[in-house]
């Protein structure tokens, strides 16, 4: 806050920070280094990606991977994140240094994907615990994909946060979705989906399986 | 080898024969979840005493999915598509192991044409599956370039698969009664080009990595694994093999049409990194020798069937049934009670998850150093150990 004050105290205040939001932003935006982080099937197709030499995310200045969340400033979520994963998804996030970005690959980071029914462990998408920039479908999104979602990111921070505001974002945003089906149809469509399935009738159930009443009457 | 049932308590207590003159004290430290070496979400929870390793301790259940109870809900064509999801580097093999086990199970007989198509298309995976190991592997040990080359070359094989199934990962293709749909007309040109490229690029990596000395002296008398305590834990595929047991089920119990061609098992003497190596190296060339053998004579036929609508009963029972994915033998039991389309208990025996515990008896008495050697001469996926 001290920066802006005396900023826009400083002759032609509002021009000059603005000029340096831009700036700081573009460096941000070309600059991002992914930490190596895949759960499961995501994270071959993010690796074909990022380290293949056919696809070659260094074209846009992404390549530098680091096994390390205190130096990685991109957390590319590549895979199911069951439960037990969640709390240390959750401390990856938080040991990254600020400005942090977080791309979500595949239908199982968005809403849990082909786990969605009958599955007690994974997590009914990752906004659950911590917050995403871009999610990217697919199951799994091919590398072309994945480098829609990164170009939408970097979009994304070269016009987002300011020096005035640090930490306000947009909403997080679907790389590519079908016109005229918004993120919310599909969270609306899902949860309903899951309400109808939670509501399980035992009695009626255990009637057509035949079971023995557990209640003795 | 017997082995002692140990409780988590007892392994974490010290152990009370420190063998090192010194007076040092025994520590644990974490290697995972998230670990660059473990190749996913595997924690291994190492008992340390200075730079030797007491134990390798591994904790499972970061990435555990609940893919057996979910196919309790499942039609077995449904659960066809989560199979592709549990070993991802082996998914035609995993979609075949159920297809055959409803083929067996309700007396199917398929045709040759599917047969050879599914033999192929598994083996071309067990190379693409490969090439990635061999990358992963240099990488692991330090050198970067296999990576690149592994990866590169997976790429042409990868191009075939989504020629003709869609999909680059995540296959789905082999189903109950035959496969998805017929091959791509350019299936057989694009192939025989992509196996005389593998075959090129083989000699390759043997020169770039097999004799390099950094790769000699990290996998040479690194974590060997007897044969008895491999056949004790229940390990199986290269690991097996690279101890000198000479089981392959496709040799052993042939299915597909393996009994119908000529190849040769691998397999090393010492049950070192190297030999594990070694073997995957040779299994290479030996499928891509297999696929050469079937490409040009795929007899003409249906390619499926099973009508897609018909609903599935299998008769009430017990069925197992068990095939060799690139990793080693995955098998698949299902219990039927005869009146439903769906499954009533599914049970996978996955092989990595065997693979493991061999973990601990090749690295105990190692050097830290070493671990990522032996993980990454393991070949582990960690979605197949927790499902
Ligand atoms: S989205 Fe599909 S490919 Fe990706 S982790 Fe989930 S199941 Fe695997």
């Amino acid at each position: 806050m001290g920066v802006e004050k005396s900023a826009d105290q400083a002759l032609g205040g509002n021009y000059l920070l603005t000029r340096v939001d831009q700036v700081l932003n573009m460096a941000r935006a070309n600059s991002l280094w992914p930490l190596t982080f895949g759960t499961s099937c995501c994270a071959i197709e993010m690796m074909m990606a990022t380290g293949a030499p056919r696809h070659d995310i260094a074209r846009f200045g992404a390549e530098v991977a680091r096994p390390s969340p205190r130096q990685a400033d991109l957390l590319i979520i590549a895979g199911t994140i069951v439960k037990r994963m969640a709390p240390r998804l959750r401390t990856l996030y938080e040991q990254m240094a600020e400005p942090r970005y977080v791309i979500a690959t595949g239908a199982c980071t968005i809403s849990g994907g082909p786990f969605i029914y009958n599955s007690y462990t994974t997590l009914r998408g990752v906004e659950d615990v911590l917050p995403v920039d871009v999610f990217v479908p697919g199951c799994p999104p091919r590398p072309e994909g994945l480098f829609y979602g990164l170009l939408t990111l970097q979009r994304m921070i070269k016009s987002g946060e300011t020096l005035r505001q640090p930490g306000v974002r947009r909403k997080p945003v679907m790389s590519a979705l079908p016109p005229g089906i918004s993120m919310d149809d599909i969270r609306s469509e899902m949860e309903s989906l899951l309400e109808a399935d939670s509501e399980v009738d035992v009695e009626a159930r255990r009637r057509q399986l035949g079971w023995p009443s557990s209640t003795n009457t | 080898m017997t082995a002692p049932i140990r409780t988590l308590d007892d392994r974490i207590r010290p152990s009370d024969t420190p063998d090192s003159p010194l007076d040092t004290q025994e520590y644990f430290i974490n290697m995972g979840p998230q670990h660059p070496a473990t190749h996913g979400v595997l924690r291994l929870m190492l008992k340390l005493d200075g730079e030797t390793i007491r134990e390798v301790i591994p904790v499972l259940g970061y990435i555990h999915r609940g893919i057996e109870k979910m196919g309790e809900a499942m039609t077995y064509r449904q659960f066809v598509h989560l199979t592709d999801r549990i070993d991802y580097l082996s998914a035609l093999v995993n979609n075949w192991v159920v297809a055959r086990g409803v083929e067996v199970a309700t007396g199917t007989e398929t045709n040759d044409r599917i047969e050879y198509i599914r033999t192929i298309f598994a083996e071309i995976e067990r190379i693409q599956s490969h090439m990635l190991w061999w990358g992963v592997l240099g990488m692991d040990l330090g050198a970067f370039t296999p990576f690149l080359y592994g990866f590169r070359d997976r790429e042409t094989l990868t191009d075939i698969f989504e020629e003709t199934i869609g999909c680059r990962l995540t296959m789905n293709y082999i189903q109950p009664g035959g496969v998805m749909h017929d091959l791509h007309p350019n299936f057989v040109k694009r192939t025989k080009a992509a196996l005389a490229y593998s075959k090129s690029k083989l000699h390759e990596y043997e020169e770039l990595l097999s004799g390099n000395v950094i790769l000699q002296e990290r996998t040479r008398d690194v974590g060997i694994l007897s044969a008895e305590d491999a056949v004790a834990l229940g390990v199986t595929g290269p690991p097996l093999r690279a101890s000198g047991v000479a089981y392959d089920l496709r040799k052993v119990e042939p299915y597909g049409v393996y009994d119908r061609v000529d190849f040769r098992t691998a397999v090393g003497s010492v049950g070192d990194c190297w030999d594990r190596y070694w073997v995957r190296v040779e299994e290479m060339r030996q499928s891509i020798h297999i696929v050469e053998q079937l490409i040009d004579n795929i007899p003409e036929g249906k390619t499926m069937l099973m009508k897609p609508a018909k609903k599935i009963v299998i008769p009430e029972g017990v069925y197992y049934n068990q095939m060799e994915t690139a990793r080693g033998i995955l098998g698949m039991v299902l219990v039927s009670d005869g009146t439903s389309d769906k499954p009533y208990r599914i049970h996978l025996r996955s092989p990595n998850f065997n693979n493991l515990w061999a973990l601990d008896a090749m690295s105990r008495g190692g050097r830290l150093g070493d671990l990522v050697a032996n993980v990454s001469s393991l070949d582990l996926v960690v979605p197949d150990i927790d499902r």
